[in-house]
């Protein structure tokens, strides 16, 4: 029975649904909070759930690490594709400076108004 | 009042829109195949020949893609510049995260070398184990955050020593792509014995490189920490 969880197949649709899941969690948090640094964090949960879907879809059942070990003595197909995780490594570091950067803005924006909410922003003129 | 209704309402209505639209469009995610002939299958036929490292990403990282890794880099030097330019003054601000702890007072200055030194393995074991530049970058930075939460005002980094280093390594990481020029054939290419595959002295450049970024991602890292720390003004 559990062999049956094990298929490729499975894992993909579990991944697939978990990172649109996540997705959704951090739309919520960027639509409905209105306090800056929440909604910057939901960002990153976002960015956080396109990792987990990149990664994910490029992982196979009986596919391992593209790395030598003691078991695995010889680079060959049996491997996962190593360009995906490249690329999301990339990814993660752009992330955080970006994320830090926002949040320095942020902290900036405080300091000279005073306000961190949304509803409240009104430095470019009232709504009419 | 009557404002905040109306953004409630507009909020339901576009999570309906999106989650209608997503479960149409779930037996398209659902009915994905990876292709039987990739990038990474080839990169890693031709890694025993062209790089020995006897870990593929990291050859990925640095040797296939490493432009990728010269421009993130460079993203992440100029966010730290843009969070200095905002946050400035940082000499007078008080560090407000500071624990009075005794028991971490005094386990901190055991612990700080031994971080050190495992960020440094991480990083110099970078194409042979999982890790590398950023990894053991962000574990030295972490050392300097425990560093910060125990000592409080006390300890200060000299911002001097920490821009030079982060300059001197991504200028022995142009360097080394200079080299590779000169040498052999293109930018950052590789123009040292490969050694054998699975022991330390191996991969060519690659060690160089990785070892170049991890000390520029720890100085950049340390530098965010010590910017985001001492955050509250002097009055």
């Amino acid at each position: 029975m559990l062999d049956s969880f094990n298929q490729t197949q499975f894992l993909h649709s579990v991944i697939t649904i978990g990172s649109l899941l996540i997705f959704a969690i951090g739309l919520v948090g960027v639509l409905i909070k209105k306090n800056l640094f929440k909604i910057f964090l939901s960002f990153a949960i976002i960015e956080s759930s396109l990792f987990i879907y990149f990664i994910g879809m490029h992982f196979e059942v009986e596919k391992v690490a593209p790395m030598l070990t003691d078991k695995v003595t010889k680079f060959s197909t049996n491997m996962t594709d190593p360009v995906p995780q490249a690329m999301i490594l990339t990814t993660i570091v752009i992330g955080i400076a970006v994320l830090a950067l926002a949040l320095s803005f942020i902290i900036n924006y405080f300091k000279l108004t005073n306000n961190m909410r949304v509803d409240d922003m009104n430095e470019l003129g009232d709504e009419k | 009042m009557n404002l905040k209704k109306e953004i409630r309402v507009s909020t339901l209505f576009i999570s309906l829109i999106v989650s209608i639209m997503t479960i149409l469009l779930l037996p398209i995610f659902l009915d994905f195949n990876l292709a039987s002939n990739s990038l990474g299958d080839s990169l890693l036929n031709i890694n025993e020949i062209e790089t020995n490292s006897a870990n593929g990403v990291t050859s990925v990282v640095t040797y296939f893609r490493g432009f990728d890794t010269l421009g993130e880099v460079t993203i992440l030097f100029l966010s730290i510049f843009g969070i200095g330019l905002g946050l400035d003054g940082y000499r007078d601000k008080l560090n407000i995260f500071a624990y009075e702890n005794r028991l971490l007072k005094s386990s901190v200055d055991i612990l700080f070398p031994l971080i050190i030194l495992f960020g440094f393995y991480i990083i110099i074991h970078g194409h042979l184990s999982p890790g590398g530049g950023f990894q053991g970058g962000v574990i030295i930075a972490s050392a300097f955050l425990l560093m910060f939460l125990a000592k409080g005002d006390e300890f200060s980094l000299n911002h001097k020593i920490i821009s030079i280093t982060e300059a001197l390594s991504g200028a022995g990481f142009i360097l080394i792509g200079i080299l590779g020029v000169l040498l052999v054939d293109r930018f950052l290419g590789n123009f040292l014995p490969l050694g054998t595959i699975k022991e330390l002295f191996s991969g060519g450049v690659i060690p160089l490189i990785y070892i170049f970024v991890g000390i520029k991602v720890s100085a950049e890292i340390t530098a965010l920490v010590e910017y985001f720390i001492r955050i509250k003004d002097v009055r």
